[in-house]
């Protein structure tokens, strides 16, 4: 049941971990998160994670990120050996080629939508001009366009993960991180919010990571894994049904 | 780039207030504290820096000028000889006791007894000419406005110095002391005045103007050089106004009491603002993460924190040189010995920015706590 292929081998592969291990020591007692764990990931894919908490993919996802490195195996992200860079270059490679979306929403209370989308694009060392005007592209692919001016307290719940999704997006990484998007937020939002991150992926060709265990993101999925402690249990395209039945506009494979 | 650090200053500017009244309130401490100490012991020196000599000679080893000892008439036909001399006058300094007309007691004097022509050196630059010209009815007395009251008298009253009668002709301004109450005369009632035995004849100190006050250094080190003419040293009138200041700040332990206070000051301001711009940086910490996350390095995030250090600093800057102004103001219509100078100010401000800058490093280490992996759950 390990690792079946993955259902799309047409497109490209983006991501891999190689015998990826994590352990973590508290007190006496050592605890390995992740055993030796390989994986592909696809680009122009919305691939989700999902198990129960404790089951390691939120430090799957951290490793694969580039935020924390693995005790053994090696992460290749891009063409990018990960594993052996340092502090500064992950930073640098985060710059430039990766988009965050948190379960909290993690906005400057004092920043405008439209000035939370800019402040990493000015980072980037892109140009005043060029930095205004793809976030407000951003803004307006998420739905934003009439609210930019507002700031976080102005805001709904799904508006501000709009926002954090429209800066993550604002950057056109290559690969888009989401831990628990819609968690935080109603149905109607939680619906929202994974519509954008499908079509990040389908229009933009993002490799679109998602972990969560939100069931309702199953139906919206391109790709499933389950995790169990630190393992990979089943890796499939979720049923066609459950995509129809979810509202995807176009199925899967 | 989007002003991150100044948006957040002025969108969150209650939880930065404290740090911003630290930072003003160190300020104006070290400016008032700077002021009131320079103005006390400035006045030790009134005698000299109100006066237009570019010489001093009194008596060698004199450490401030209230506490000289007679000289004889021959240092001024030594000051005289001097080809860049260009005047020489006495000046005599006598410790007397007061009885004024009201019940005030005996009071501790100073007399001054100076030349009173128009063109005279001695606190030409306290006294007007007409003030000046008053002193040469024998007997009269000018003192400063702000003393009349500890005196006892009101202009044109009598009182009595040393069981010599003598009458207040007029009030001046700047003529504080230290230690007790300035009273100026001509060099005439001044002779009266002085009851020791021992000054009949003697000068306390003799002062002298220069043809180019820029060699004054020189030629005091000149004139210093023989005893021909009895003990006597010459000091710049700079110098000797440093030394007598100096005296009375080491002298009184103030000096040590400034310095102190304003090492508690500095630190009590640095405690307030450092806790506030971590508590400020911990209350966006996530946020920071977050961006940590999307690739803005660690330096950059430090940037930010300084940049708000700086602004608290300056604005606190900006707070205690507005109250310190008024303040300023206030003193010295009140007569309260107040001094401040361009490079004293500089330093003071300097200072209280220099407690923004170390808060805001104090502040930086906890970014530290910006981990972008613990923001995943």
């Amino acid at each position: 049941m390990s690792m079946s292929a993955a259902p799309q081998t047409s497109s490209t592969t983006t991501l891999q971990a190689h015998g990826v291990r994590k352990s973590f020591v508290s007190g006496r007692v050592q605890s390995t998160v992740l055993h030796d764990l390989t994986l592909d990931v696809h680009a122009s894919e919305l691939t989700l994670i999902s198990g129960p908490s404790g089951c390691g993919k939120s430090t799957l996802l951290a490793i694969l990120s580039g935020l924390q490195p693995a005790d053994a195996g090696g992460v290749r992200a891009l063409g990018h050996e990960l594993s052996g860079l340092g502090m500064r270059e992950l930073e640098h490679f985060r710059l430039q080629h990766t988009g965050f979306v948190f379960q909290g929403f993690n906005l400057f209370p004092a920043l405008t939508a439209l000035e939370q989308v800019e402040l990493p694009l000015s980072y980037m060392g892109l140009a005043k001009g060029l930095a205004r005007k793809r976030a407000i592209e951003s803004l307006e692919e998420v739905g934003l366009g009439p609210r930019m001016r507002l700031r976080p307290a102005e805001l709904s719940g799904g508006e501000k993960q709009r926002v954090a999704i429209a800066r993550a997006l604002a950057k056109q990484p290559e690969l888009l991180f989401a831990d628990e998007p819609t968690s935080a937020l109603d149905s109607a939002n939680g619906q929202i919010v994974i519509d954008i991150l499908h079509r990040i992926a389908r229009t933009h060709g993002t490799t679109v990571l998602c972990v969560s265990h939100d069931p309702r993101l199953v139906g919206h999925a391109d790709r499933m894994l389950t995790m169990e402690d630190g393992r990979i249990l089943s890796d499939h395209a979720p049923p066609a049904s459950l995509s129809t039945a979810y509202g995807a506009k176009e199925p899967s494979a | 780039m989007v002003a991150l650090a100044r948006k957040t200053l002025i969108q969150e500017w209650r939880r930065f207030l404290p740090a911003i009244l630290a930072v003003g309130f160190a300020g104006l401490l070290q400016l008032l504290q700077a002021a009131l100490v320079l103005g006390i012991f400035g006045s030790a020196s009134v005698y000299i820096t109100g006066s237009a000599a570019d010489l001093w000679a009194g008596y060698p080893g004199t450490q401030s000028v209230n506490l000289g000892r007679p000289i004889g008439e021959d240092v001024a036909m030594r000051l005289r000889m001097d080809p860049d001399v260009t005047k020489v006058e006495p000046f005599r300094w006598v410790d007397a006791d007061w009885r004024g007309p009201r019940d005030t007691g005996g009071v501790s004097v100073f007399v001054s007894g100076i030349d009173p022509r128009p063109d005279g050196m001695m606190f030409s630059r306290a006294l007007p000419p007409a003030l000046r010209a008053k002193l040469n009815e024998p007997g009269a007395v000018i003192v400063d406005k702000a003393d009349l009251d500890s005196l006892g008298v009101s202009i044109g009253d009598t009182a009595a110095i040393n069981g010599q009668r003598v009458r207040v002709v007029g009030v001046s301004s700047g003529l504080r002391a230290l230690g007790g109450v300035n009273i100026v005369s001509s060099l005439d009632t001044a002779r009266v005045l002085d009851i020791d035995p021992e000054d009949a004849g003697m000068m306390t100190y003799f002062v002298a103007k220069l043809r180019d006050p820029s060699k004054a250094k020189a030629i005091a080190k000149r004139l210093s050089g023989s005893d021909a003419f009895g003990p006597y040293t010459v000091w710049t009138a700079k110098e000797f106004a440093r030394q007598s200041q100096l005296y009375w700040m080491l002298d009184t332990g103030a000096g040590a009491g400034v310095l102190f206070l304003a090492g508690i000051v500095f630190l009590v301001g640095a405690v307030i603002t450092s806790q506030t711009l971590i508590a400020a940086v911990i209350g966006s910490i996530r946020e920071y993460a977050t961006l940590n996350a999307l690739g803005v390095g660690r330096g950059a995030l430090r940037k930010v924190i300084m940049e708000q250090a700086f602004w608290v600093g300056a604005l606190g800057l900006i707070c205690s040189i507005v109250i310190g102004i008024v303040m300023l103001i206030i003193a010295r219509s009140r007569s309260v010995p107040m001094e401040l100078h361009p490079l004293t100010a500089g330093v003071c401000l300097a200072l209280s920015m220099a407690l923004a800058i170390v808060s805001g490093l104090a502040a930086m280490r906890s970014l530290r706590r910006a981990d972008p992996a613990s923001l995943l759950r």
